[in-house]
């Protein structure tokens, strides 16, 4: 439970830490479209992206076993979906044929590519976690819904909110923890048994936990209260939001990603390079 | 029971090299049956760490040492740790957290049923009543209530009901007067006296609380950056006055006393509780 | 005038029975004031009642003159009385220390150069300077108190209320979060008012009112309290451990004078004998 990566920050100055954090989130998003660009069984793009993360993970000083680390959390996900192409997938010749498994070449080439795709994706999205505190992520995403205000959608409200549950993920897991570990004490047994004993034997689990975070968010709400909070009016930002040349530089880079992308899928590998 | 720990050590995140944390340092000791052991450091010193691998709720790593509680050999993969959990009961820092049933009958009794799931309807009522009492609650008056409507000191009771009803001859309690007023934290240790005089053979507590160790201790140990540092009598362990302070420790109330007046020339010799400083005090007086 | 004014001030949470009833007191400027009392006996409820967190039912409450009553006050209020609760992890909102001490100056919509001014000497004061770009989650208790003390610092407060910030600490971590609050009363004139459950934390105040079922069951300096002893046991109190062997020695006939409260007093006393 101590080493969940995901939504950790890693404080350290670097270029990428000194992005804005309005334009790295659209730098992010930009980069997830640039990964669902990559035509069917066009690898090369793939590898376009992952040259792309492995700089962008240098240029950020982050250990590079840090952004990797993100994939043990939905590890689940890509396995499954891997699988669910391999055995499921019928296009394509036959290549591997064992009682009721048949395996195609297209079913493999399928999986392969979605374990690429989701890998890529998180690497990408743990990148900008890790590179930006949640309090920058908030701003900038207020700052990006600011539009939102004109339909009066509460976004400073809805940032706050954002960045106190970004605050409260490690509190909440190690709570989670102690809390598994007391019932544990008391003979809970959280592994055996069918689907529905496993899910009542939760709830020695869940309600502490929810009554917890209840009583947290009240003495929470008291001390914002203490300390002045009132709303979004009148308030001041002490960290103010610039971009700079390193913004430029990035999109510009981005932008190049995109632009090789796009150039594989229509051309192929050798026409871009030739 | 005895528990015998040799060369104990414990590496959080240990697959990965910048983040990896010895928590546990080559720990050895040995906690005899009807000891009344202390465990006193600083945060992060590895205190809860070690505690939590005498019920297997961390486990031993390999090639990192090995646990005997009475027959139960930790470091076995057979060990069967159900039922060492149901011998060695565990008291975390605030232990009201983890009620969660719907009446005080049914989150005592929560442990005794994961334990023992033969136990009849009636020898379970019996077992509840006998944990209630123990803890100072009238089982009639409070056996149908919402856990969540007690008063703060009664969760806790009931907290503590639900770990010793089992009748488990280890307690392991971790910070467990925190937040607990002056009188609240006297009569909690006295419960802790009065489970120690019935079926807990041992009870070893971890706290911050220094007069707490020297009052009710036999024996205690030191944690520091994950090494134990001392054991013994209290006495001993508070021996070294400087040390304890270049720990970030406190030193208990006698102990400052005796200091004190060490300082000014005047030696005195107890086993640092309060009844054994003024024996101390008055039979000089006498002499 | 008093800094802060209770006049028979009465609170209830479920309006049945008074949480503080009937309340008169007053703390003056520069003071060091300790409020003890068992659980339940009101003195948290002050502490909300001080800033405004709750209001009183009857009676009037004045701080610095304002009164609570009026809305349009409650925020020059909350300015002026800066309280530190007893969970350092349920009063930080931001995951870097810098961000969480800016929190209550950006409410105040204090303008950016100043609110850096405000940090740097919030967390000096503290002695956490060089935790600036820390995430609080990775600091120890007694680190997170002082980022709590230091955060509410920033509103620039003539009161300090700590209740029970103690409560939760190891030794050290006790021991440093009391030397702040006993530094700022000392060197800047800040107004202390510590609840706690440690008796030795009330020895060094000027001060002490100790609360029972909501009410002032005794007011006045550490010796005048703590020599009530019948009283002291009544309001389910201890006194000071050093007090409780000098009452003991003195049954046993030994000749020290009565009225020690602490180890060096106790001390002094025995060596007079020899």
């Amino acid at each position: 439970m101590k080493d969940v990566s995901f939504g950790q920050y890693y404080p350290t100055k670097s270029f990428v830490h000194n992005l804005d954090a309005r334009i790295k989130i659209l730098l992010t998003i930009a980069y997830i479209v640039a990964v669902f660009l990559v035509g069917q069984f066009q690898f090369m793009g793939f590898l376009l992206c992952l040259i792309f993360v492995i700089l962008a993970t240098a240029f950020a000083k982050v250990p590079f076993f840090r952004v990797l680390k993100s994939i043990k959390g939905i590890l689940f996900v890509i396995v499954l979906s891997a699988i669910l192409q391999l055995f499921f997938n019928q296009d394509g010749a036959l290549i591997f044929e064992w009682s009721f498994i048949k395996i195609y070449d297209k079913g493999l080439l399928m999986a392969g590519f979605i374990i690429a795709r989701i890998t890529l994706v998180v690497l990408g999205a743990s990148l900008l976690t890790l590179t930006t505190s949640p309090v920058e992520i908030a701003d900038g995403i207020e700052s990006l819904l600011y539009p939102l205000k004109w339909i009066k959608f509460p976004v400073h409200e809805f940032a706050l909110i954002m960045s106190i549950a970004l605050r409260f993920i490690p509190t909440l897991l190690e709570e989670t923890d102690r809390i598994i570990k007391a019932q544990k004490a008391r003979g809970a047994d959280f592994e055996s048994g069918n689907i529905f004993k496993k899910a009542k034997a939760l709830i020695p689990i869940l309600i502490p936990l929810l009554i917890c975070s209840f009583r947290r968010a009240d003495e929470l709400a008291d001390a914002m209260d203490a300390r002045c909070y009132s709303g979004s009016k009148n308030r001041t930002k002490y960290k103010k939001m610039r971009l700079s040349w390193r913004d430029l530089v990035g999109s510009l880079v981005v932008a190049l990603l995109i632009f090789g992308i796009v150039q594989f899928n229509v051309t192929g590998f050798l026409a871009v390079v030739l | 029971m005895q528990i015998e720990v040799k060369n104990l050590s414990f590496t959080y995140s240990k697959d990965s090299k910048n983040l990896s944390n010895k928590a546990l340092d080559d720990i050895n000791l040995t906690i005899n049956e009807g000891d009344f052991f202390g465990i006193i450091g600083q945060t992060g010193s590895g205190k809860t760490t070690f505690v939590q691998h005498l019920n297997g709720l961390i486990r031993l790593q390999k090639n990192s040492g090995e646990i005997k509680i009475g027959d139960f050999d930790l470091s076995d993969k057979k060990c069967d740790f159900k039922a060492l959990r149901s011998k060695v009961g565990m008291v975390f820092q605030y232990p009201e957290h983890q009620l969660f049933a719907e009446t005080v009958f049914e989150d005592v009794a929560f442990g005794l049923k994961n334990f023992q799931p033969n136990l009849c309807d009636i020898e379970i009522a019996q077992r509840v009543e006998d944990a209630l009492f123990m803890v100072g609650l009238d089982f009639n008056k409070i056996k149908d209530k919402s856990p969540f409507e007690l008063s703060g000191g009664q969760k806790r009771r009931v907290a503590i009901a639900g770990v010793i009803v089992t009748r488990p001859e280890v307690l392991v309690l971790d910070e467990p007067a925190a937040g607990l007023d002056p009188i609240g934290k006297r009569d909690f240790i006295e419960l802790l006296h009065r489970l120690h005089r019935t079926f807990v053979k041992t009870i070893i507590i971890v706290s911050h609380d220094m007069n707490l160790v020297s009052e009710n201790c036999n024996r205690a140990g030191i944690f520091s950056k994950g090494k134990l540092i001392e054991v013994g009598t209290p006495k001993e362990i508070f021996a070294n006055v400087e040390k304890i302070k270049a720990l970030g420790l406190d030193l208990p109330t006698t102990a400052k006393l005796m200091h004190e007046l060490k300082s000014k020339g005047v030696n005195i010799d107890c086993d640092l509780t309060v009844q054994g400083f003024i024996h101390a005090i008055t039979g000089r007086g006498a002499k | 005038m008093s800094l802060i004014n209770l006049e028979n001030v009465s609170f209830s949470y479920d309006k049945r029975i008074n949480a503080v009833s009937n309340v008169t007191l007053s703390v003056e400027q520069g003071q060091y004031v300790a409020i003890i009392g068992h659980n339940g006996s009101g003195k948290s409820t002050l502490a909300k009642l001080f800033n405004g967190l709750v209001l009183p039912d009857s009676g009037s409450l004045l701080v610095d003159g304002l009164d609570v009553l009026n809305k349009k006050h409650l925020l020059e209020i909350r300015k002026r009385v800066g309280v530190v609760f007893q969970n350092p992890d349920n009063q930080l909102v931001a995951s870097i220390v810098e961000d969480d001490v800016a929190f209550g100056p950006e409410n105040l919509g204090v303008n950016r150069n100043e609110i850096g001014e405000r940090i740097d000497f919030a967390l000096s004061s503290v002695g956490m300077q060089n935790f600036r770009h820390s995430s609080p989650t990775r600091l120890s208790g007694g680190q997170k108190q002082r980022i709590a003390i230091a955060g509410v610092l920033a509103l620039k407060p003539k009161i300090l209320v700590l209740d029970e910030s103690t409560a939760m600490l190891d030794p050290q971590g006790r021991k440093d979060v009391l030397d702040v609050a006993l530094k700022l009363n000392k060197e800047q004139k800040v107004t202390v008012i510590n609840i706690t459950h440690y008796m030795d934390e009330v020895v060094s105040a000027d001060k002490v009112i100790v609360m029972n079922k909501g009410k002032i069951a005794m007011s006045g300096t550490p010796k005048e309290i703590f020599r009530q002893k019948q009283k002291i046991e009544e309001y389910k109190l201890e006194l000071p451990l050093p007090a409780i062997i000098a009452d003991k020695l003195i049954e046993q006939g030994v000749g020290i004078k009565d009225g020690v409260l602490t180890e060096r007093e106790l001390a002094e006393e025995l060596c007079r004998l020899k």
